[in-house]
């Protein structure tokens, strides 16, 4: 293992100059994210209610409107299932946070509610947007507009909290466009 | 000095070509309870945390913030805290205490209490409170799946054999970047003609790995990795919030995933800020938790040889397996990179998690021979299983695989590479000719395969992002050649991603596509008598080892 001998002599080089150091600026206050209501579909589910798919296939459906049982080889061959029946939609999306949640796994349910959220963001404007939170990407504008965006365009309030947190924190950190 | 000849015997002896230092902590070089590691506090005002570990909110870098915001139970953290970390150590170990008592404890830790209760416990205690506080039930194992020369035709052989092998998620990655969408396709063909149900993921950079699942090429993610020092953090290019925004984008497309993290990477990229191991694996297990993210690839990974180098280095691992699971979060528990010249070393890295069974014992036991490795190797590797099979027959425990017949395992590589040789037509891909196949099925190693045209399968792999090609035509090619049974899997693949019951903690698929998770398959281990089994059906598998010789033969 050279190389731990390698790294440890790296180290040593560089150990005088490494005093240049990370220093704290003001504070601001964040918004707090907040967390699900109960999903609009008649009863909360629990963990007796998984999985899903066998115990409530009729309640599975695409975004597309179709149903997890109508995607058969035989449907896929005709060219009757598209990509986007092989999504998940939100409702299904918000039953799984709430079998999580059941499940005493409350932060996964914030996860999904935000992803419920995020179903309606097409693939290539969703993975610009992780692009733009990556760090010295962004102004703190553009994350804003963003943040705007998400909530006006899809509906998205959860996930455009979760951004103009990211904006607040990116600008008392020194990660925003510039910064490096 | 005259030299003492036993002395120079043990000299040439394979550990002494492993690298080994003293603690420095000053530069992370120490495993756990640093000097100047932390001490537990916290301190709540209007519903929010404006102390944490010792450090006040004027002075939280990214990651203390996102801890405090989304990572901590804020009705129980107060409380948790002002518990004797010792006896919450016992409470782990004890066999008595079962594992839904323990996790309203876990989840109201700080970083650095999580860190105090964990240097309370030995080897063994850390052992007996694994087994208990693995989320699913049933122990697993993963593996690797990848040749150097990124040849389709051996990743679907490949990944068929280690399907039948037993192992329920795999991974690939590339040798070349470009050759992706062929090496996610390849493997995920191969593994579902082994054995339905098996998920697969291809290893390459955050953006790229999402879009090849959206494609459904993929059907989980895993190296999406996270850092315990903001400078590591930005170094690897995120944020807590970009990782946090990117698992939502990966449920919102009913894919799985889970984060990377590890002790030692901050060492190696250089800003362990004086910190020990566990304290910043800590932390990198809050983020996940904070993240919402169901699961954690986690015990040093590829910089196990920064952990395995200081002293009690691999207790530290195994004990940040256990803070993982201790915290409700599924843990492919490290034991995936080549880490020691000494076998007896090999065997003891992965000892701990073996013995005691973790959701994924192994985050990438090597299928194919080591040399074939892209990932760098890994700890156990294809010419290991004899050994493996072993151990698992020895000791009575379940390492997640099973022995397999050798008629078997050539009848199955053959029907991968015919499978994704029809679809490699179907899609108007390079020809994979009928040598390849006869090659891949008796290959050992990528050595044994015909030379094929690199520059040609990288332009069609990237014609064929072009193109749209998505998973529903890989189902075409395999019904117009025939293979309809693979083409059904592969569509019940595709389909789970619409009920999502995969996202659970800890999910893996049955051959009939009934999902093992943490929900449905609840560790209940409560002292012997209770918690996992292996049952008869798979007792008579594990001791069928092909060295065995039966008594009545002789």
């Amino acid at each position: 293992m050279t190389e731990i001998n390698d790294l440890i002599s790296k180290i040593v080089n560089n150990v005088q100059d490494e005093s240049n150091n990370q220093s704290s600026s003001n504070t601001t206050t964040a918004t707090a994210s907040s967390t699900s209501t109960s999903s609009d579909s008649n009863k909360t589910m629990t963990r007796d209610d998984y999985p899903l798919f066998q115990k409530h296939p009729d309640m599975v459906n695409a975004p597309t409107g179709k149903n997890v049982k109508e995607v058969t080889l035989e449907a896929a061959i005709n060219g009757d299932v598209e990509a986007e029946d092989l999504r998940i939609s939100p409702q299904t999306l918000k039953a799984q946070g709430e079998i999580a949640a059941s499940a005493g796994r409350p932060s996964i349910q914030s996860n999904f509610d935000r992803a419920a959220e995020l179903t309606k963001v097409p693939d290539e404007r969703v993975l610009e947007m992780y692009g733009s939170l990556r760090p010295y990407r962004s102004s703190e504008q553009e994350l804003l507009d963003m943040a705007d965006e998400l909530e006006n365009k899809y509906g998205a309030k959860i996930c455009a909290d979760f951004v103009r947190e990211a904006a607040v924190e990116y600008k008392k950190r020194k990660k925003l466009k510039g910064d490096n | 000095m005259k030299r003492q000849k036993r002395f120079e015997v043990l000299e040439k002896r394979p550990v002494h070509e492993d690298g080994f230092v003293d603690e420095w902590p000053e530069e992370g070089f120490v495993a756990m309870d640093g000097p100047i590691d932390p001490k537990p506090s916290v301190k709540i005002e209007n519903g929010e945390i404006v102390e944490l570990d010792g450090k006040k909110k004027e002075d939280f870098d990214l990651i203390d913030s996102f801890i405090a915001k989304h990572s901590i139970n804020l009705d129980t953290t107060e409380k948790v805290l002002a518990m004797d970390s010792q006896k919450i150590a016992n409470m782990l170990c004890d066999p008595n205490v079962t594992r839904d008592k323990i996790i309203p404890i876990t989840t109201g830790f700080t970083p650095a209490k999580a860190a105090e209760v964990i240097c309370q416990l030995n080897f063994v205690e850390m052992m007996m409170a694994t087994q208990k506080m693995r989320p699913r039930k049933t122990p697993a194992t993963q593996g690797h799946v990848t040749n150097i020369r990124d040849n389709p035709v051996l990743i679907a052989a490949d990944a068929a054999d280690a399907a039948l092998r037993g192992f329920p998620e795999q991974e690939t990655t590339t040798a070349v970047a470009r050759y992706a969408p062929l090496n996610a396709i390849s493997i995920m063909v191969g593994a579902q003609t082994g054995r339905p149900g098996v998920l697969t993921q291809c290893s390459v950079e955050e953006a790229e790995e999402l879009s090849l699942g959206m494609r459904g090429f993929t059907a989980y993610a895993e190296t999406i990795s996270v850092y315990g020092t903001e400078q590591v953090f930005t170094d690897g290019d995120d944020t807590p919030w970009s990782k946090g925004f990117l698992a939502s984008c990966y449920a919102s497309r009913g894919l799985k995933m889970r984060f990377t993290s590890g002790s030692g990477s901050e060492v190696m990229m250089g800003y362990a800020e004086g910190k020990s191991m566990l304290y910043l694996e800590a932390r990198c297990i809050f983020i996940t938790k904070g993240c919402g993210v169901q699961g954690l690839q986690n015990g040093a990974v590829s910089c196990i040889g920064i952990p395995g180098a200081v002293p009690s280095g691999l207790r530290e691992v195994l004990g940040e397996n256990l803070l993982c699971m201790a915290m409700d979060i599924e843990c492919a528990s490290g034991n995936d990179q080549s880490f020691s010249h000494s076998d007896i070393r090999r065997t003891e890295r992965m000892v701990g998690q073996f013995i005691s069974g973790t959701d994924y014992i192994s985050s990438g036991y090597s299928t194919v021979p080591n040399y074939d490795n892209t990932f760098a190797g890994s700890n156990f590797d294809a010419t290991d299983y004899d050994d493996y099979y072993a151990m698992q027959r020895d000791l009575k425990v379940n390492g997640g695989l099973v022995p397999v017949k050798e008629a078997d395992i050539i009848k199955i590589r053959n029907k991968a590479a015919k499978a994704l040789q029809a679809v490699f037509k179907s899609l108007d891909l390079p020809e994979i000719t009928d040598e390849e196949v006869e090659a891949a099925t008796y290959a050992f190693s990528s050595k044994d395969m015909p030379e094929r045209n690199m520059v040609e399968d990288m332009k069609a792999a990237q014609d064929l992002m072009d193109r749209g090609v998505t998973g529903v035509d890989v189902i075409k090619g395999l019904y117009n050649g025939g293979f309809t049974d693979v083409a059904q899997a592969v569509l019940s693949l595709l389909q789970q991603r619409i009920a999502g019951d995969f996202l659970q903690t800890s999910s893996i698929f049955d051959k009939d596509w009934n999902v093992i998770s943490a929900v449905n398959n609840t560790n209940d281990y409560n002292g012997p008598g209770t918690g996992y089994h292996i049952d008869d059906d798979l007792w008579k598998k594990i001791i069928d080892i092909p060295m065995a010789i039966n008594p009545t033969d002789v």
